[in-house]
């Protein structure tokens, strides 16, 4: 149904999408997951040329989309698109919003067109909105009224870019619902989106794009369960690492401090979690001071979101050296601390590297 | 009121500080005084060489300049002397100063590749001197002080004949009587287009415009008491003089020595009760002579020029932001140069380059030049509007337009247009009041719109109070009945009332 050979798309110097070749058949629910900034948008908007491509070509049901003899706008109504934004035209009613396309387009008389609206309105269940207008309209319903638009175009294939990023949390579920009904029902539709569980159940085949290309695909099994890429996995794991450099004694401990907390405050990390982190750092620090100053520290710090584990990192070059197993202090107090928050510490002697590793409860 | 009685109570207030200088006996007594004379006129030439230490202060009609006397503004002025013999039948209160001060030939002005109507002209004049006509014409007008325009027999069937006038010179010249023109150029003019067979078309100007419009061939010929100078014989060719004019010292009576109001001017200056005035001036100035007709032409012909620049305007407003707005570097900048000149010259300039230079030798209704002027300049102003509309629209929109199948074409036309006119329409709204009242400027090219026609009333009645009063209000009605219908169409383009309104009924 879809073919794409070796699309290219570059914004002036930068490169969008490199060499994107695929071939999706009627009735698939395609998703496409990925980092933000990687290309997913742009590889919809090129599919149906909203972003005309530098290269390669797009085929639809075998006719040559780049081909200037298409009737591009002819395609479009055949493959229509629900946005992130919604997009729906605020100088018209709900209804008017979905009848427009076929009375302009398709040539439907105003009755026929109201009474297939008011079906599919009821279908995505908002047919008591039909006379309000688009700003008297909750995010999550104005999204179902932009899906029924499309639908009133009776669309092979539907486009969905990022259909929930604008959403309240609250209202992400009612969304997803009506896409999950029209998957059921056969629709052929290709989903950028950040919903990992939803991406999981609802699509036939998972996209994961990393840097302007198709980095792996697979089912739902093979991504989220057996990611075979690294890149994948740690996407898939959604791992966030922190990462800091310590040159000598004298380093800004302050700073330091600054960062890990900011770090954690993006991750959304309880407040306990974060003093025991803070504490830890320093703990492990001090264990380390001998060492400061005869090779950069270097300390890392990795949350896993889907795990839900913090692990933190201290890697040094240099002759082999447990800090563990030092007495710096004379008493073993800080271990013991260590240890109380601690789910397990490892050290190794890798590469002539000192490596100690530790995971907060 | 308060206010209404503050100005008149200051109309009458001011001369009297002006008494207060020597009384004023003859030309020798003018040297160092405050001299007003009509713009462009041979007075104007003749005050500046032989006054040269006066003041003297161009007016661009005599009801301008009888005011600037009243007001006290200047101490004397100077005029045709028998202009001045038909002011003095209704105005008690001026006078002429001494002996007149030199006597002017006057003629008909034509084009100067017109020479072969000048000689019939001349041939005319003859014809009329030697039986009688002339003779009687100048009994009639100048010495009986006639306002009634004979029956002229004209077969019309040779064409037309566009003459030049000046409406405001007053008679017995020129003026507007009853809503028809009248007086001894006008016969004149009207006598000479019987005797060619053709139809007299007149264009009523500024009179300081009327020797550029016959250079450049947008009339036929001059007929408004036009002196021969050789300035103006450098621009147009003169026929034989028709009448020899003079020149007198107009001021008022009671700083004229001699003069019975300069010993008791209190008797003259009998205000009447501040109602009766009122009424008096309501008689005056709109019904006495059908007046009111003037107006009603004027108030329609503003109301075509508004109406129709507004549609020209709108019209090349959005053919401009097209262009402004296209991808081609070639077409913006043309339109940004487009903006940026119109916007950057007054439109009373654009108005006359285009009535006097564009269409220099084409013979055009400057109700057109005046719809065209109004229209571009209106059209540079939309035209960053409607961009401004456009550019504020979120992208969003075109995109779902496009994404369900609309071309761009059909996207702009159901999708973005109507959401651009629903915002801009506020903006709009105050460029085109602004429109109406500039179009009060026209007269410039000849056009009697309602500015002009006020000033035509003012040039009979030498009223400034009544008239200006009356046109400022007859423009806030147009201009709020105008906005009503405007406003009328924004409500129908906002779908919240549309649908309160269907809700409600």
């Amino acid at each position: 149904m879809i073919r794409v050979e070796h699309l290219s798309k570059k914004f002036g110097d930068l490169t969008v999408l490199r060499d994107i070749t695929t071939t999706i058949s009627k009735g698939e629910v395609i998703s496409i997951i990925g980092p933000s900034g990687t290309g997913k948008s742009t590889f919809l908007r090129c599919l149906n040329l909203l972003d005309q491509p530098s290269g390669g070509s797009i085929l639809i049901d075998g006719i040559d989309l780049l081909d200037r003899h298409t009737d591009v706008s002819a395609i479009r109504q055949k493959m229509t698109m629900v946005f992130q934004s919604f997009n729906l035209f605020s100088h018209l009613s709900v209804i008017e919003n979905l009848t427009i396309g076929p009375i302009r387009l398709r040539g439907l008389a105003r009755h026929a067109a109201e009474q297939h609206s008011l079906q599919l309105l009821r279908q995505v269940g908002l047919a008591e909105k039909a006379n309000a207008y688009p700003d008297e309209l909750s995010g999550g319903q104005k999204q179902r009224v932009a899906i029924a638009r499309c639908l009133a175009m009776e669309p092979e294939i539907i486009l969905f870019d990022e259909p929930t990023s604008a959403l309240d949390p609250t209202m992400v579920s009612e969304v997803l619902a009506v896409i999950r009904r029209l998957a059921k029902g056969g629709m052929t539709m290709l989903i950028v989106t950040h919903e990992m569980d939803f991406a999981r159940d609802v699509s036939s085949r998972v996209f994961y794009m990393d840097e302007g290309s198709i980095y792996e695909e697979g089912t739902p099994q093979q991504i989220f369960e057996q990611p075979q890429r690294e890149r994948t996995r740690a996407f898939i794991n959604r791992i966030r690492s922190f990462h800091y450099l310590i040159h000598g004694p004298d380093y800004d401990l302050y700073a330091m401090n600054a960062e890990i907390e900011t770090f954690c405050e993006r991750q959304i990390l309880p407040k306990n979690t974060r003093h025991n982190l803070l504490l830890l750092v320093e703990e492990l620090l001090l264990l380390h001071q001998p060492l400061l100053g005869k090779a950069p520290l270097e300390l890392q710090i990795a949350h896993s979101e889907k795990h839900d584990s913090l692990e933190l990192v201290f890697e040094q070059y240099g002759v082999p050296y447990n800090p563990l197993e030092q007495d710096v202090h004379g008493d073993d107090f800080g271990i013991r601390i260590i240890e109380g928050i601690t789910e397990a510490l490892n050290y190794q002697y890798l590469d002539h590297r000192n490596r100690v590793t530790a995971t907060l409860i | 009121m308060v206010f209404l009685l503050a100005v008149t109570g200051g109309l009458q207030r001011l001369p009297d500080a002006a008494a207060a200088t020597a009384p004023l006996a003859g030309a020798d007594d003018l040297k160092d005084k405050r001299i007003g004379v009509l713009i462009g006129s041979i007075h104007d030439a003749y005050a500046t060489k032989n006054f040269p230490r006066a003041t003297v202060l161009q007016y661009k009609t005599l009801s301008d300049m009888i005011l600037a006397i009243k007001t006290g503004k200047i101490d004397a002025a100077f005029y045709v002397r028998e202009s001045l013999l038909d002011l003095f039948r209704n105005d008690q209160e001026l006078g002429t100063v001494g002996e007149p001060l030199f006597t002017v030939p006057i003629a008909i002005g034509f084009n100067r590749i017109n020479d072969s109507m000048r000689q019939e002209f001349n041939a005319f004049l003859k014809q009329a001197r030697s039986n009688g006509l002339h003779q009687d014409m100048v009994r009639r007008w100048i010495i009986d002080g006639s306002t009634r325009m004979p029956e002229i027999a004209n077969s019309e069937a040779n064409g037309r004949l566009i003459v030049g006038i000046a409406s405001d010179k007053g008679l017995p010249f020129t003026a507007i009587e009853h809503g028809r023109l009248t007086g001894f150029d006008i016969e004149l003019a009207e006598r000479f287009a019987a005797y060619l067979g053709k139809r007299v078309e007149y264009r009523d100007m500024e009179f300081g415009g009327l020797v550029a419009a016959a250079a450049t061939g947008k009339i036929d010929l001059i007929s408004s008491t036009l002196a021969i100078t050789a300035e103006r014989k450098k621009r147009v060719v003169f026929s034989d003089p028709y009448y020899e004019l003079a020149t007198s010292i107009v001021a008022l009576k009671k700083n004229i020595a001699g003069s019975a109001a300069a010993v008791q001017n209190e008797t003259t200056v009998d205000a009447p009760g501040f109602f009766k005035g009122i009424i008096q001036s309501f008689y005056s100035n709109i019904i006495h002579e059908n007046r009111y007709l003037l107006i009603f032409d004027g108030l329609k012909t503003t109301v075509i020029i508004s109406v129709f620049a507004t549609v020209v305007g709108t019209l090349g407003g959005a053919l401009v932001c097209f262009l402004r707005m296209s991808r081609k570097p070639l077409f913006s900048v043309l339109a940004r140069l487009y903006i940026a000149i119109l916007r950057g010259v007054p439109v009373l300039v654009l108005l006359m380059l285009i009535f006097y230079v564009v269409f220099a030798s084409v013979r055009i209704d400057p109700v057109v030049v005046a719809v065209l002027a109004f229209g571009m300049n209106f059209a540079a102003y939309t035209a960053e509007i409607f961009r401004s509309g456009i550019e504020g629209i979120d992208k969003g929109q075109t995109e779902a337009g496009i994404s369900l199948g609309f071309t761009r074409v059909q996207t702009f036309l159901h999708i973005i247009l109507p959401q651009m006119v629903q915002r801009v329409l506020p903006v709009y709204k105050g460029e085109f009041i602004s429109l109406v009242k500039m179009t009060s400027i026209v007269g410039y090219i000849a056009v009697q719109d309602l500015t002009k026609a006020s000033d035509i009333i003012r040039s009979r009645t030498f009223d400034a109070f009544f008239p200006l009063i009356m046109v400022a209000v007859l423009y806030f009605l147009i201009s709020w009945t105008l906005l009503q219908l405007l406003e009328y169409a924004e409500r129908r383009c906002d779908p919240k009332l549309k649908r309160r309104e269907a809700v409600t009924g």
